[in-house]
């Protein structure tokens, strides 16, 4: 359903509503885990291994993150990216608010059904390459509101996840670990795959 | 730091038609009649040395066998607080005069009410959920919310 | 003689060359498959936020902004043609610093009627 200039208020309330209530009818299980290509055998030459490392040396070592931060977990982000434990050092001190600009969408905090069709649309305007650290255990499962009637159970209900930090919130190492994690996934994509 | 102010201070000042809407005393708070919460908010917000013209907070509270609003006032000048609470004991159709003629901070907190708590204001300018969404079946801080709506 | 600009010659070809290769080069990364490529309809769509936006995207171009091109012009081109008499500013010698400064009132008349019409207030 478009939203047309002519709509007034109470028309917007009821689009908003119908979108939360497709969104919530339609994320009934988890989805998987972006990593089919890392089961596959590849075919590989010497020239697609030396690009594969250029690439996936430059796209891990400057993740720019979306600035997405819905709730708590955001303030161990920015303790991590602030000087003690500077996350500067890994390239990633660059937050773009614009989902155009950056590739990691770090999702620090609960995720509310009113909220969910926002964040996905954020990670959908997203260009590929891109990847997504659930933080903390509402990231993962809902945390301790997962049974409330206005939390998603999890982000993995609306977007694929890659990596998964549990914590409430994790610590500034444990979030530095998770992306040590995803560094190591990225240096296995290769361009064989046409990923 | 704020003093709370005796009830009996205010029943002394109220007007009879409206004291008559009072049906129980707290320490610092009276319990009214739904009629008369317009018209003592009106009182006590403009009557000198009383002067209660901040609308701190409403609250909702379900208390099982009836429904309960809080309103707690302030005086910024004279720096002291009072409490108004109002029970209404049908549950399956609450209905309160709302107080966005007096205050317009109230038009959201009221929202919020009637968003959780499925209490209706009358004369609220536009009566609608305000934290979940157009099409929520339900009312999710009464104590009869179960698991599995 | 031309020869003497055989380095700006140089030089335009080559910035020529890197701007239509940060065209081309993303295209062509495109077209190997090195890089993915992937559209769909909510990714072209305009950024607000998570939102879809209400009503059009293209507004009005605010008439307000050709004022101020208007002035960007006739000051813009103050300062070209004050740098050729800087540069031979000795050698011209007094007539030339009057001459300039008479080409300088001219267009200082132009800048004080516009401040004073107004056109310089952002309303």
């Amino acid at each position: 359903m478009e939203i047309g200039s002519g709509m007034n208020s109470r028309d917007l309330d009821l689009h908003e509503g119908h979108v939360i209530e497709d969104l919530r009818n339609s994320a009934v299980a988890g989805l998987p885990e972006p990593s089919g290509w890392l089961t596959e055998e590849i075919e590989r030459n010497i020239i697609t291994t030396t690009v594969d490392k250029f690439l996936n040396w430059g796209r891990k070592t400057s993740l720019w993150t979306e600035t997405s931060f819905t709730a708590c977990c955001t303030f161990e982000f920015i303790s991590t990216s602030s000087s003690r434990f500077d996350i500067a050092r890994f390239g990633m001190e660059v937050l773009r608010s614009s989902p155009r600009h950056a590739d990691l969408m770090i999702t620090a905090g609960t995720l509310t059904w009113k909220m969910a069709p926002q964040i996905k649309r954020v990670y959908e305007q997203m260009a590929e390459p891109k990847w997504v650290i659930a933080m903390g255990a509402c990231g993962i499962s809902g945390g301790i509101f997962a049974d409330s009637y206005s939390v998603v159970p999890g982000y993995n209900r609306i977007l694929p996840v890659d990596v998964y930090i549990p914590g409430c919130p994790p610590r500034p190492e444990a979030l530095l670990a998770g992306i040590e994690l995803l560094r190591k996934k990225i240096e296995k994509r290769s361009i064989a795959k046409g990923s | 730091m704020t003093v709370g102010l005796d009830y009996n201070r205010i029943i002394d000042v109220l007007p009879e038609d409206l004291a008559s809407g009072a049906v129980a005393f707290e320490a610092h708070g009276l319990v009214i009649q739904p009629e008369v919460l317009t018209g003592i908010a009106a009182f006590l917000k403009t009557e000198p040395g009383l002067e209660l013209d901040y609308l701190c907070s409403i609250t909702g509270v379900d208390c099982t066998e009836y429904f309960e609003v809080d309103y707690l006032l302030y005086s910024l000048k004279l720096n002291h607080r009072f409490t108004l609470k109002v029970r209404l004991a049908d549950r399956s159709e609450p209905v309160i005069p709302s107080l966005t003629g007096l205050w317009l901070g109230a038009e959201l907190q009221e929202r919020e009410i009637y968003d959780l708590l499925g209490i209706t204001f009358s004369g609220h300018p536009e009566m609608k959920r305000i934290f979940l969404w157009e099409g929520f079946s339900g009312h999710p801080l009464r104590k009869d919310y179960g698991h599995g709506h | 003689m031309l020869s003497e600009f055989s380095l700006i010659a140089l030089f335009i070809v080559i910035v020529l060359g890197f701007a239509a290769s940060l065209v081309l080069i993303p295209v062509a990364l495109r077209k190997l498959g090195i890089v993915p490529s992937q559209p769909s309809a909510v990714k072209s769509e305009p950024y607000e936020c998570g939102l879809e936006t209400t009503g059009p995207t293209w507004v009005q171009f605010k008439i307000r902004y050709y004022f101020y091109a208007l002035l960007l012009i006739s000051l813009d081109i103050t300062v070209v043609f004050l740098y050729p008499w800087a540069v031979e500013m000795q050698n011209l010698g007094p007539a030339g610093l009057v001459t300039v400064f008479v080409f300088l009132a001219i267009l200082a008349v132009g800048y004080l009627y516009a401040w004073r019409k107004g056109a310089l207030e952002w309303k």
